[in-house]
Formats: C-alpha cells, structure tokens, sequence
C-alpha cells in the first residue's frame, strides 16, 4: 500500500496547474510530432530538451512535458498509417493493414477513434503495470554492485538492436563509438583525455548536441535525398458515427493488445514494434476465421495500437528502476534525467521520490488527456499532416539551431551539432544504428566509474566482473540478446514483411 | 556495393589504433596505482572497436547506394547553408539569417523561391519574438539592431 500513498503524491504533483498544463502542451506537441512526416518520437523529444531548459521548467515538470511528448508521438504516429498507409513510425507499421482498409471504405474517422481509444487503453493497462511493477524492480536492483552494474550496461547494449536487428556487430560498433565520445573530456582522476587542447571539449561533449545533430540534422539530409519534399495531397476525413456497441467489441483485444505490449516492452530487445506485431498476430490467431483481419477489421486495428502503446510505457520500466533504456525515445528520456543531474535508477525511486511518481500520475493523466485531445481535434492534425516536408523540415532545423543555441549561445556548439549531422547521415547510409551511440555517449561515465568500482573492490582482478550469480545471468542473458537476433531475426523480419505484404 | 563497410570498417580501425594508442600516452595521474587508471576503459573501448571493425572488413553487409553526383551536391549545399548559418548568425541577427538559411533550404527542397523565403523570413520573425518576448531570451539582433536604437 507504500505504492499508493506515492501514487497520490505523484497525482498530487501531476494535477498542480502549471505541470497539468505542460502536460497538455507536450501531449499536443507530441501528437502534432508523431503525426509529422519526418518527426519521428525521438527525434521530437531531442530538439525539445534544449526548451525544456530554455524555459527554465524545474525537473518534474520537464520530465512531465517530455513523456507527454513521447505519449503523444506513439498517438500521432498512426494517423498517417490509417489515411496514406504510410507508418509514422516503425511500431506504427502494424496499424496500417487494417487501418488503411478501413480509411478506404469511408471509415477513417472510426479508425483514428478506435486507434485512439486502443492507444488509451494500451497505455493506460501498462502505467498500472508499470506501477506494481517499477517499485519491485527497484527493491531488487538495489542489490546490485558495481560488477552487476557493470553487466546490465552491456546487456543494455548487446539487446538494444532488438530481436529484429540485423546485425549486431554494427551494434556493437556503434555502443563502442559512443562511449569513445563519451570519454572525451576531463575524467574524474582530473586526467585530459582527447581534448585535444582544446578548451571548449574539457568538459566532454554534451549529449543533448550530439542527439538533436544525429537525429534531426540527419533527418534533414535525408528528406533531401529522397527528394520527399512534396509531401502529400489534402486529406479528407469522414464524420465519426462510431457506438457504444463497437468499442465494447474492441475491448477484449485492447486488453490482451495491452498486456502483451507492456511484456515486450519491459523485456530488453523487444520494444514497440515486436509489441504491435505480436498482438496483432494473436489477435489474428485468437478470432480466426471471425474476423476480417487485413480488410478493415477495427480489432485489427486496435490490437496493434493498444500493443504499441502499451510497449512505450513498459520501456518506461527498465528506464526508471534500472537507469537502463530500451529504446531509441527512452534513451533521449534519459537524456533529460541525466541532464538534470538526476541519476536514474533504484536510487531514484527513494531520493527523488516525487518526481519519479509524478512522472507516472502523469503518464496516466496525459493519456486522459490524449484522448480527449485526439478525438474532438483529431481534423486538425490530418491537416498539419498535409503541411509539406520541403517548409516543415527546414523550420525543424532551424527550431533545433535555436534551442542549441540558448543553452549555451556558442557557436563551437552548433558547428558540432551540424558535424554530428552529417556523421549521422553518413552512419545511416552503412546501415549503423545511431541508438547505441546515443546510449553510449548517455551510460559511458555511468560504466566507466562501475568498472572503476568493481576492479578496485577486487583488487583488480577482472574476474569479479562474472564472480557473482547476478552477473553472470546478466552476461549470459547479454549473449544471447546478441546471438538470437542472428538466428530468429531473419525469420521474425521476413514475416513482418509477410503480413505487409498482403495488403498492397 | 560491400566496399561501404570494408572502407567505414578500415576507418574505424584505424582510429580503434589511434585511440588505443592515445590512451597509452595519458600521464600517470597523481598519486597513481590504482587499479583502473584513466586507460583502462579506452583501452578496452579500442579493443571492442577494432574486433569489430575487423569483422565489418571481413564479412561486409551489402551496403546501400550512395546518392547520384546531383543529390550529393544538394547536400553539400545544405550542409554549406548550415555553416554558413551558424557563421552569420552574429554578424547579421537572428532575423535575417534565419530568413536566409530557412529560405534556401525550402527552396532546394523543391519550394518556390519567393514562397521559401517567404516561409524563412515569418519563421524567422515569429521565433525570435517568441523567444526575446515570450521566454525572454536573447537571441542576436545583428544588424537590426540599428532599428531597436531609435
């Protein structure tokens, strides 16, 4: 009953005005982001970290705004998904095979609607679990020392590919260029290490300019490539008639949608594609022959949505308890804590109580608001939907020089970002994932001082790295996060593209 | 196309060598002897990177095609919009660089160019009241500033 009285607290904090009104504008902000073409949510969230401090907000009330933008960017993504067919995002990948049958029959307005009530659902079955389960989570990762520590950062990295990568030596690469980068500066021995002499790297590159570079300048680049600037025609969304009767029908498969996102979500290497996929093909199973699934079926729609959602919010967990991400988006989330000297992690859930608990009574709150938001405005965004790449990307660009610059109105700052830019395109270009090195660059001094740790307990020896039962779960677990996606991924990739496939 | 890896994975040993090697060079700090120096975890870092930089040389993935001689100019010119943002941000203000660099970068995207412009110079504007006024924030003037003096 500990949780409760928490739970309270945090809604105690989430409902005060200023941070219920953050959440209003993040939730707004992240569907318009996850609606945009070329937004994805971590990219989204990257160039709004630099405003989150420009603006000055204490951290709570960042970190509020900020998973409101991630929730709504999961809300956002399926819109484009359901009227073009096109996914905002990968996990929206998914919705589209009902989705976009059913815009076809003249019923895209009840397939944004059921969309947004699955993606409530989903989200709100994975904040209950993300609440009984974080604080376990937490208790038990109190029990790690330096070594386990040590583990479960390369675990982190070894299963972020997912089970779907391709190929995790480029992986492993990219942690590895990552945390290079992240040992750049003075370390904690006061030793310079690849400064170069140079005055502006003594105190190490900062990540935030590094993830909106890598992310959003990239995106840039890549729009040019593709030549995408025409973006699309108007679209043209039907009144909604959708009745009670309906939305009780997609009930039970949002639950189930729910719960089996929220597994693969807490799950390292899983995450929100994996979570829409699986729910989507149990729910194909499950109703058989009842259903008319990859022709309109509104279940086949709500099963992906209420997966994805409820995978977002259970990489919420991993991040919280153990300070560990799983996802491209949580590692930005991430970013924000560590920039705010919060160190995520077990610790959190005692030293700073009221924000980890408020950050999860807003996740809950940002949800009603979502919902309330998604279906009355949902016109609006299909008409920002249509707003052409070739005006909005550059205006994105610029956003992203304007918040880089306040922080620390240094022009050395925005020559990196525009560097880490064109290393991002180049890295994307060879099929180099840039989340490692995203994730590198935010865990480098965490593992760092962990190894320090772990070798001056033991005198160093090396060993006490896999002495410990823990550990040497950790290490094996990290091994096959590794070696699995060689093996099953293939098969896992080729029925994905199976279940497009049918559609077009 | 599977000299994309090979060239990237022979970069990326080198500079696994060059890192390595550097961290060999950090002087001993003060009161040394510890069991993990500041070149441990660069050392280790360097060993990860070259094992894997080597397996990329060896077993490259088919990589994807580099853009025609057309399209990487268009980049170029984009990255060159970049820089030269960032350069004439000072000099000029906010207002005109932002008119400038917005606008060009929707004009190679295929906008039209008094439409881009157009787009550069109220983005421009908008933002940097938005900013100076309403989170009262300095972004620069530049040249403008003349009309703020009077």
């Amino acid at each position: 009953m500990e949780t409760l009285g928490y739970l309270i607290d945090g809604f105690g904090v989430a409902l005060a005005p200023h941070n219920l009104m953050f959440a209003l504008i993040g939730a707004f902000l992240g569907t318009l982001i996850g609606a945009l073409p070329g937004l994805g949510p971590a990219n989204g969230v990257a160039i709004l970290i630099p405003l989150a401090f420009t603006l000055g907000l204490p951290p709570e009330t960042a970190l509020i705004m900020l998973t409101s933008v991630y929730a709504g960017a999961m809300y956002g993504g399926r819109i484009s998904s359901i009227l073009l067919n096109i996914p905002g995002d990968e996990p929206a990948m998914m919705t589209c095979l009902d989705g976009y049958p059913m815009a076809q029959k003249g019923k895209a307005a009840e397939a944004l609607a059921i969309s947004a009530i699955a993606s409530f659902m989903g989200s709100l079955i994975a904040t209950i679990g993300l609440i009984l389960l974080a604080p376990l989570l937490a208790k038990f990762a109190l029990t790690f020392g330096p070594a386990e520590y040590f583990a479960l950062f390369v675990l982190a990295f070894a299963t972020l590919g997912g089970i779907t990568g391709k190929n995790p030596v480029k992986t492993i690469l990219a942690a590895a260029i990552g945390l290079m980068i992240a040992t750049v500066g003075i370390d904690s021995t006061g030793t310079q290490r690849y400064t170069f002499g140079v005055l502006e790297l003594y105190e190490g590159i900062d990540f935030i300019i590094a993830i909106v570079g890598l992310f959003a300048i990239s995106e840039l680049l890549f729009f040019i490539e593709s030549r995408a600037g025409g973006g699309k025609g108007p679209m043209k969304v039907n009144k909604l008639s959708l009745s009670w009767k309906e939305i009780g029908s997609i009930f039970p498969t949002t639950l189930r949608g729910g719960v089996l996102g929220f597994i693969s979500g807490v799950l390292p290497g899983a995450g929100a594609s994996l979570g829409s996929f699986i729910s989507y093909t149990l729910e194909k199973k499950i109703l058989g022959s009842k259903g008319h699934f990859g022709e309109g079926d509104p279940r086949g729609v709500a099963a992906p949505e209420a997966g994805n959602n409820g995978a977002s919010s259970g990489a919420l967990v991993p991040m919280l308890t153990l300070g560990v991400p799983g996802s491209g988006t949580t590692a930005v989330l991430l970013a924000l804590l560590i920039s705010m000297n919060i160190t995520p992690g077990p610790m959190m859930f005692t030293q700073n109580a009221d924000i980890v608990w408020g950050v999860i009574a807003a996740l809950l709150v940002g949800n009603f608001l979502l919902l309330l938001l998604n279906i009355p405005l949902v016109g609006i965004f299909v008409k920002l939907l249509s707003v052409p790449p070739k005006y909005l990307l550059p205006i994105v660009t610029m956003v992203a020089f304007v918040g880089i610059y306040s922080i620390s109105n240094s022009a050395f700052d925005l020559y990196f970002m525009v560097a880490f830019g064109v290393a991002g395109y180049i890295l994307r270009k060879l099929e180099i994932p840039l989340v490692p090195i995203i994730l590198g660059l935010l865990l480098g001094p965490e593992m760092e001082k962990n190894l320090g740790h772990a070798l001056t307990l033991s005198n160093g020896d090396w060993s006490v790295l896999w002495s410990s039962g823990l550990s040497i779960t950790l290490w094996a677990l990290a091994i096959i996060g590794l070696v699995l996606p060689v093996v099953v991924g293939p098969i896992l990739r080729r029925r994905m593209r199976a279940a497009q496939g049918n559609v077009d | 196309m599977k000299c994309n890896d090979r060239v990237f994975g022979l970069l990326m040993l080198v500079l696994a060598v060059a890192y390595g090697w550097g961290a060999t060079q950090f002087p001993e700090p003060f009161g040394g002897g510890e069991a993990i120096g500041p070149e441990t975890f660069p050392i280790l870092l360097a060993v990860v990177l070259a094992l894997s930089s080597l397996y990329l040389i060896v077993k490259p993935d088919p990589g994807s095609k580099w853009p025609p001689a057309r399209t990487g100019l268009e980049l170029l010119i984009a990255v060159v919009v970049l820089i030269a943002y960032v350069l004439l941000l000072q000099p000029l203000g906010f207002i005109i660089t932002t008119t400038l660099a917005v606008g060009t970068l929707c004009w190679r995207m295929g906008a039209a160019p008094m439409r881009a412009y157009a787009t550069g110079l109220i983005a421009g504007i908008v933002v940097y009241f938005l900013f100076t006024i309403g989170l009262d924030l300095s972004l620069p003037l530049g040249v403008l500033s003349v009309l703020e003096g009077s």
